[in-house]
């Protein structure tokens, strides 16, 4: 393959780092945002933090990639031109969220993409709808009860049990347990979410001829390059989700602090280990509600809450909307290189705009906050 | 029926259980930890040391408890 196929293979590559970017500027805030909100740590040094353990993440285990959107869409249906496509619909996806400050997932995102670029390309048939419903709708109906119910047992623990020692030394406690709680979950969040940049970046390799398919391996590159796209989206600081988790929701105290994230962190760890996809964004934003809700309903600000929902409901059918549109735009163009160009073009400037004007209105809290 | 096909309902009761217990078991293991290394401090300030000793061993248990959570977190991850 040359010519053409080089240059639709490397905006893929291209396109799929973009998204491991957002996927850590935008999921940043599921790992930082309650251990900035409770001063466990300062904003600079919590996202140097995650970083730091989300690219360390990536590195832990490789046996994930390669895998994306199995069991959810037919294998021999994906092309370069899908990939690209679901991918461009899960930055659009990641972006319209980021501006409006709410926190939602960027797995489902990549899924609705694929699903929608599908949909628009070879057809419905071959997306595979009890794979989706079983392996992602399900789960994101189950995993915020979970996460909601273990941190609130968590907390109402917390309380009967430190509830009445002297606060200073309570609180300095359980600033270090965030440290560890928050640490858990960035090196969870780069092993599960750098590994689909890599899955991806595998799937371009195969079609292009450069890797197997009988016997499909993630070079050392592919491993590298995924882990220094999220940890440098992470360290950007997705700071506008950063502020819903951790003031909007509800104003925590470092014990709610830590059972949200001890919570969330033994949610993610327990569906790992079963093998059952739940989302990070969904669990750590259950978890900081039942954190709050257990201590009094009230506490909870359950407008923003109801946002954050409508945001999850929506992020597989609108990713899929902008993968099938960006699918039937680059199809326009034959299959060259000409449509990827155009639409990467056009999402450079879509993300120019979206920065400039988000930069005019200022950032809600900055990492010298 | 559709339901029964669809969800592997043996696996999400596994995760159930295994999340509500490891939430739990890290929340009651750090928040001994802190009661006694608190209450430790207390009892050796006002002389009850065989109190402070119980409440030392207490505050050790529940920051084992919390570090063997932390470590097989890690193996879940390594071993995916």
């Amino acid at each position: 393959m040359g010519g053409q196929g080089d240059i639709v293979f490397v905006i893929v590559i291209a396109t799929a780092l973009a998204f491991d970017f957002t996927n850590g500027f935008h999921d940043t805030a599921n790992v930082v945002a309650t251990s900035i909100s409770t001063r466990a740590m300062s904003p600079k040094l919590a996202v140097g933090f995650a970083a730091l353990l989300n690219f360390a993440g990536a590195f832990i285990s490789l046996k994930v990639a390669a895998t994306v959107a199995s069991g959810i869409v037919k294998a021999d249906a994906i092309t370069m031109t899908i990939v690209f496509a679901g991918l461009i619909g899960a930055i659009i996806w990641n972006l319209i969220t980021w501006y409006f400050g709410l926190p939602s997932s960027s797995s489902h995102a990549l899924i609705g993409g694929m699903v929608g670029a599908v949909i628009a390309g070879p057809g419905a048939k071959d997306v595979i709808f009890d794979g989706l419903a079983g392996k992602v709708i399900v789960p994101a109906l189950v995993a915020p009860v979970i996460a909601f119910v273990t941190a609130a047992i968590g907390i109402l623990i917390v309380y009967r049990l430190v509830g009445r020692l002297r606060p200073g030394p309570v609180t300095n406690g359980f600033k270090l347990g965030q440290l560890m709680s928050g640490g858990l979950l960035a090196l969870a969040h780069g092993t599960n979410d750098a590994q689909k940049t890599m899955g991806v970046m595998t799937l371009a390799l195969i079609a292009h001829g450069d890797v197997s398919s009988a016997n499909p391996h993630v070079p050392d590159w592919v491993v590298v390059s995924a882990a220094s796209a999220i940890a440098l989206g992470t360290y950007s600081g997705g700071w506008r989700i950063i502020k819903t988790m951790g003031s909007r929701i509800i104003k925590m105290d470092t014990a709610q602090g830590f059972s949200s994230q001890g919570a969330g962190a033994a949610v993610i760890l327990a569906a790992s280990h079963y093998g059952y996809p739940l989302s990070t964004t969904h669990v750590i934003a259950s978890s900081v509600m039942g954190a709050g809700a257990a201590k009094r309903v009230s506490a909870v600000r359950w407008g923003v809450a109801g946002n954050i929902a409508v945001a999850w409901a929506l992020t597989i059918p609108a990713a899929g909307i902008f993968g099938a549109v960006a699918y039937g735009i680059t199809s326009l163009f034959g299959s060259g290189a000409a449509g990827p160009l155009v639409i990467s073009i056009a999402m450079l400037i879509f993300t120019a705009v979206a920065l400039a004007r988000r930069l005019q209105r200022g950032s809600p809290i900055t990492a010298e906050a | 029926m559709i339901a029964a096909k669809v969800v592997d309902w043996a696996t999400l009761g596994k995760v159930v259980v295994a999340a509500l217990v490891a939430g739990t078991v890290a929340t009651i293991g750090f928040s001994c930890a802190i009661l006694g290394a608190v209450r430790s401090s207390e009892m050796r300030r006002d002389g009850r040391t065989l109190e402070a000793s119980g409440f030392v061993v207490v505050g050790l248990l529940g920051a084992a408890v919390c570090a063997a959570l932390i470590v097989g977190g890690i193996i879940v991850m390594t071993s995916k």
